[in-house]
């Protein structure tokens, strides 16, 4: 049986939520929603919370950051006051959002899973080559505990994310269109 | 010849589609009533009073304003639409988006500020009504 | 299948509230107040006062309870807190500690 958690229509969490396996949320929450799988938000949900997942879909109401590690899709119906954060994101038309956008890893804005983010973050920052470090076998000296480490080669990010996609020049300050709108949230 | 008046008129009755090929490279500012379409480079604000497409392969560098805007290719800057903003897969933007509608494809890349305007429901709201 | 399923692999850690049936498979730490059905499965870990219409325990519950209807303990469930409803059973296996109160 699909690992399929459900917060239905007429249940209200306060708190967190957060695990493994697929979430469908009807009803309302008020804290915090994690899960390792895909979180569906339906129609009939009320959501008060940054919520964070391998895949998010929004058909209802979100006041937070939407963050994913592969994708967040905005489907009619969606309302979202909030940051979208993800490689991948769909803003489908009949979905309305106020917030950022950013599909760049480790982007501004969202705010993502901390261990996706962490991951994401450290990846994307220009790190210092590791050097082969000579693996001189001090044993036991005082100040071994870096020497051991280095010789051991610090691992890089077993999963780290490839590297982001060429970045558009950044933002115009033109601000024409935030003018033309009664300002901002 | 129509000239387009300030109020939202039908994009059928357009005084034209111009186009920017693939080629072209434009600085300055672009003006103009009807629609363009937008293969080659402009850098500078385009206000356009119909419809503004810019295809993939094609690039903006400024604020954009005009009755509806699709984007397959590069925008940095701002976006003002009276009608829909749509940016497609190919897209690359970085900029704010105000439209009526603002619709995003899965793949583009895309980095700014979406603003539609729209209520949240009151149980979400908490201090300010999101105005 | 009730309106309401935490899953196996799901903690919550706060309050919920419902007024439709619950399942709960994870863990719930807060408080669960139900108006309604509230079925603990095996492995699941509530720690947390559970009000509920009525409340199956095959896991374990650390709290305090009160069904407005029937309260019943399965085998392999486990009940440490003070329990309050109109009807209780504890199974042949189930492991319980707290008072009863069956004068609702």
């Amino acid at each position: 049986m699909a690992n399929v958690s459900t917060i239905g229509r007429g249940t209200v969490v306060r708190g967190s939520v957060r695990g493994d396996g697929d979430l469908d949320i009807q009803g309302r929450v008020e804290g915090s929603v994690v899960v390792e799988g895909e979180l569906t938000i339906g129609e009939s949900a009320l959501i008060k919370s940054d919520v964070s997942a391998r895949r998010v879909v929004v058909r209802g109401a979100v006041a937070g950051n939407v963050s994913a590690d592969e994708s967040v899709v905005l489907e009619s119906g969606a309302r979202v006051v909030g940051d979208l954060g993800a490689p991948q994101i769909g803003i489908r038309p009949g979905a309305l959002l106020r917030g950022n956008v950013s599909t760049q890893v480790g982007g501004q804005g969202a705010g993502a899973r901390p261990r996706a983010a962490a991951a994401t973050a450290r990846a994307a920052r220009p790190k210092p080559v590791e050097r082969p470090v000579a693996a001189a076998p001090k044993p036991a000296a005082k100040t071994d505990g870096l020497a051991a480490k280095t010789a051991n080669g610090p691992r890089v990010e077993g999963n780290a994310r490839k590297p982001p996609p060429p970045v558009v020049p950044s933002l115009k300050r033109g601000a024409k269109g935030a003018l033309k709108r009664k300002g901002a949230r | 010849m129509a000239r387009g008046s300030a109020a939202r008129t039908s994009t059928q009755q357009t005084t034209g589609t111009s186009v920017l090929g693939k080629g072209a490279r434009v600085r300055g500012r672009v003006q103009g009533s009807g629609d363009l379409r937008v293969e080659g480079q402009i850098e500078g604000d385009v206000t356009v009073t119909g419809d503004l497409a810019i295809e993939d392969g094609g690039a903006v560098k400024g604020d954009i304003d005009a009755a509806s805007v699709v984007i397959g290719g590069a925008l940095t800057g701002d976006v003002a639409a009276r009608g829909p903003v749509s940016i497609r897969a190919t897209a690359q933007v970085s900029g704010n988006m105000g439209g009526a509608e603002v619709s995003l494809e899965e793949g583009a890349v895309f980095s700014g500020r979406i603003e539609a305007e729209f209520e949240l429901p009151a149980e979400l709201t908490t201090r300010h009504k999101g105005r | 299948m009730a309106a309401t399923v935490i899953g196996h692999g799901i903690t919550i850690e706060g309050e919920v509230t419902s007024d439709e049936e619950v399942l709960v498979a994870g863990t719930v730490r807060g408080k669960l107040n139900v108006d309604g059905p509230v079925t603990i499965e095996a492995g699941a870990v509530v720690e947390a006062d559970v009000g509920a219409t009525s409340l199956s325990v095959g896991g374990t519950v650390t709290g305090n309870v009160n069904a407005s209807d029937r309260v019943d303990l399965l085998a392999g469930g486990r009940l440490i807190g003070d329990v309050k409803a109109a009807r209780l059973t504890i199974a042949d296996g189930a492991s319980f500690k707290g008072n009863v109160d069956m004068d609702v």
